[in-house]
């Protein structure tokens, strides 16, 4: 009774206390760490949490394994004859497939197109397979934790995709374990493509939509599909790959499929969020290099003897769509006679012909026009 | 005549320690793999009603003894740290938050007249939208421009709507 009266009679007013400073100077302190923000100390906090992750749950899950494998034993024959069939419809496919790899090489052969692999410059023999061990989400923040770092030839920018498709990409690396930003964080924004429209657009992870409610390690949001170009050219299920624009992810690599909702934008239903994400593989990209970062010696095609000057042949270019002007050559004048003048007439200007495929493989050296 | 071995303060320490622990669960439990409820946003920040509860008790705390005051704001800045390892950083970021839920809660607590359970739970919400107030600036500074406040005001709701159940754990009950 006393404690109410007490509470009820200290009414309204603000006052300065201890804890209230302690708040503010713990508040300072807080800003300070955002200031001189430092990875090290986050990737030092996932190499303890991996570990003890590992520590917690390596019984359980052990345990966890072996009554699953006892209740498989008792669904064995029905699984085994189910898998039978679909081995069967996959090899099926599986020929298709081949049949039609080697006959898409034969083209590209034919048109010298460059390979296309797993993903144009992804280098897919160096990749290292990793186990999730973490959902560490929030509402912020959309990471999942790897069991692989540093030590296992990790390094940040690597690829995370597993058989399903692309699930995100490294953004920290432990010694022991690595970091990996999923598609649906608010960070995460990937140039993608349609496989079918070829319209371009920003795959932008929103983390707004709520996770499926299935039992699942992860699950993924479905992200927005923005700043298509062209727009309105997107069709409803079509595959969604990314893009390869702006270096950061190989062109190729599954996302998702192509969804529009009932508020009318564009969404990404992910290939991955369809299962639950447990092992990933972790690619290194070695992105397309510029030209100009790599020069070679390449004297290129003969130039003709015309492009003397810079300025002169620019200005010798006629615009397009203009008609060059007969050819004519400059003759010293000589007698007239009849005669000499039917046999070395020159001959008629070809005026059909258009001022870009003008000169000649060997032209004859002529005065060039004075800019004007 | 005492009918019970367990004092009122008996009581209350271990309602209190109980609170604390479950802040600490809310913080580590989303991390693991136990499906969409025991993750954000259906999980609650068990953390805001600590700090919402530890603060509307500090003033009388800090009449016991003084350095009892530093008890509260020190252990949310702990679980905010011990949160923001987990997620993956930036440092500082959710110890900002549960801090301010703490300096919320104390104006809050100030400008109550006579608690009860109404106006206590009124007076979270209150903290809540103050603190994505709070948010909508300190988690674009900490995490870019991208960062977005829907699926924090969705775990703020979450924590709001659960906050009488829990009440006991975090406030004496004796004021209502």
């Amino acid at each position: 009774m006393a404690r109410r009266r007490s509470r009820a009679q200290r009414g309204a007013g603000i006052r300065i206390t201890i804890g209230a400073i302690s708040a503010l100077v713990l508040i300072g302190v807080a800003s300070v760490f955002i200031f001189t923000r430092d990875d090290g100390g986050v990737s030092a906090g996932d190499d303890v949490a991996a570990a003890g992750v590992r520590a917690g749950t390596g019984p359980a899950a052990a345990t966890g394994q072996f009554f699953k494998r006892v209740g498989d034993s008792w669904k064995a024959t029905e699984r085994i004859e189910a898998l039978e069939k679909e081995n069967r419809e996959l090899r099926q496919w599986r020929e298709t497939s081949l049949a039609l790899s080697e006959r898409l090489e034969r083209y590209e052969d034919l048109l010298k197109m460059p390979r296309e692999a797993f993903g144009v410059g992804a280098l897919a023999d160096r990749t290292i397979s990793a186990r999730l061990i973490l959902d560490a989400g929030g509402p912020f923040k959309r990471t999942l934790l790897a069991n692989a770092g540093a030590d296992h030839g990790v390094e940040r920018g690597y690829i995370a995709l597993n058989e399903h498709g692309l699930i995100g990409r490294v953004v920290a690396v432990g010694r022991r374990s690595s970091r990996v930003l999923i598609l649906d964080d608010f960070n995460s924004k990937i140039p993608v493509m349609g496989l079918q429209s070829r319209a371009r657009a920003v795959l932008a992870g929103d983390a707004s939509a709520a996770p499926r409610m299935d039992a699942g390690f992860a699950t993924i949001a479905a992200p927005r599909l923005e700043y298509q170009a062209p727009a309105g050219v997107l069709r409803e299920g079509e595959r969604i790959v990314t893009s390869g624009d702006g270096g950061v992810f190989p062109r190729g690599l599954l996302v998702g499929f192509a969804h529009r909702g009932e508020d009318g934008v564009w969404r990404a239903r992910l290939a991955t969020s369809a299962h639950p994400i447990d092992y990933v593989r972790l690619m290194p990209f070695a992105p397309v290099v510029a030209p100009e970062a790599e020069l070679v010696n390449d004297p290129g095609p003969p130039t003709p003897a015309v492009a003397s000057s810079a300025p002169v042949t620019a200005v010798a270019l006629p615009p397009a769509g203009l008609v060059a002007p007969p050819k004519t050559r400059i003759r010293p004048l000589a007698p007239v006679t009849p005669a000499a003048d039917e046999d070395e007439a020159p001959p008629a200007p070809d005026t059909a012909t258009p001022p870009a495929q003008a000169p000649p493989a060997a032209p004859a050296p002529t005065p060039a026009p004075r800019p004007q | 005549m005492k009918t019970s071995l367990l004092t009122p303060d008996t009581q209350r320490g271990g309602l209190r320690l109980a609170g604390l622990v479950l802040a600490v669960i809310s913080v580590i439990l989303p991390a693991f793999p136990l499906g969409p409820l025991a993750s954000h946003p259906w999980m609650p920040m068990a953390a805001l009603w600590a700090a919402y509860g530890w603060a509307s008790e500090a003033e009388e705390m800090e009449k016991l003894q003084a350095w009892r005051g530093v008890r509260a704001p020190a252990t949310l800045a702990l679980l905010g740290l011990l949160q923001d390892w987990i997620v993956g950083g930036p440092i500082g970021l959710y110890m900002i938050i549960y801090l301010a839920t703490y300096l919320i809660g104390r104006l809050a607590a100030s400008a109550m007249r006579s608690p009860n359970i109404l106006s206590l739970w009124a007076g979270f919400i209150a903290t809540c939208v103050g603190l994505c107030g709070v948010a909508a600036f300190v988690a674009p500074w900490a995490l870019g421009g991208y960062a977005g406040l829907t699926p924090f005001a969705q775990a703020c709701a979450v924590t709001a709507a659960l906050f009488p159940f829990v009440r006991p754990l975090y406030m004496d009950a004796n004021t209502v």
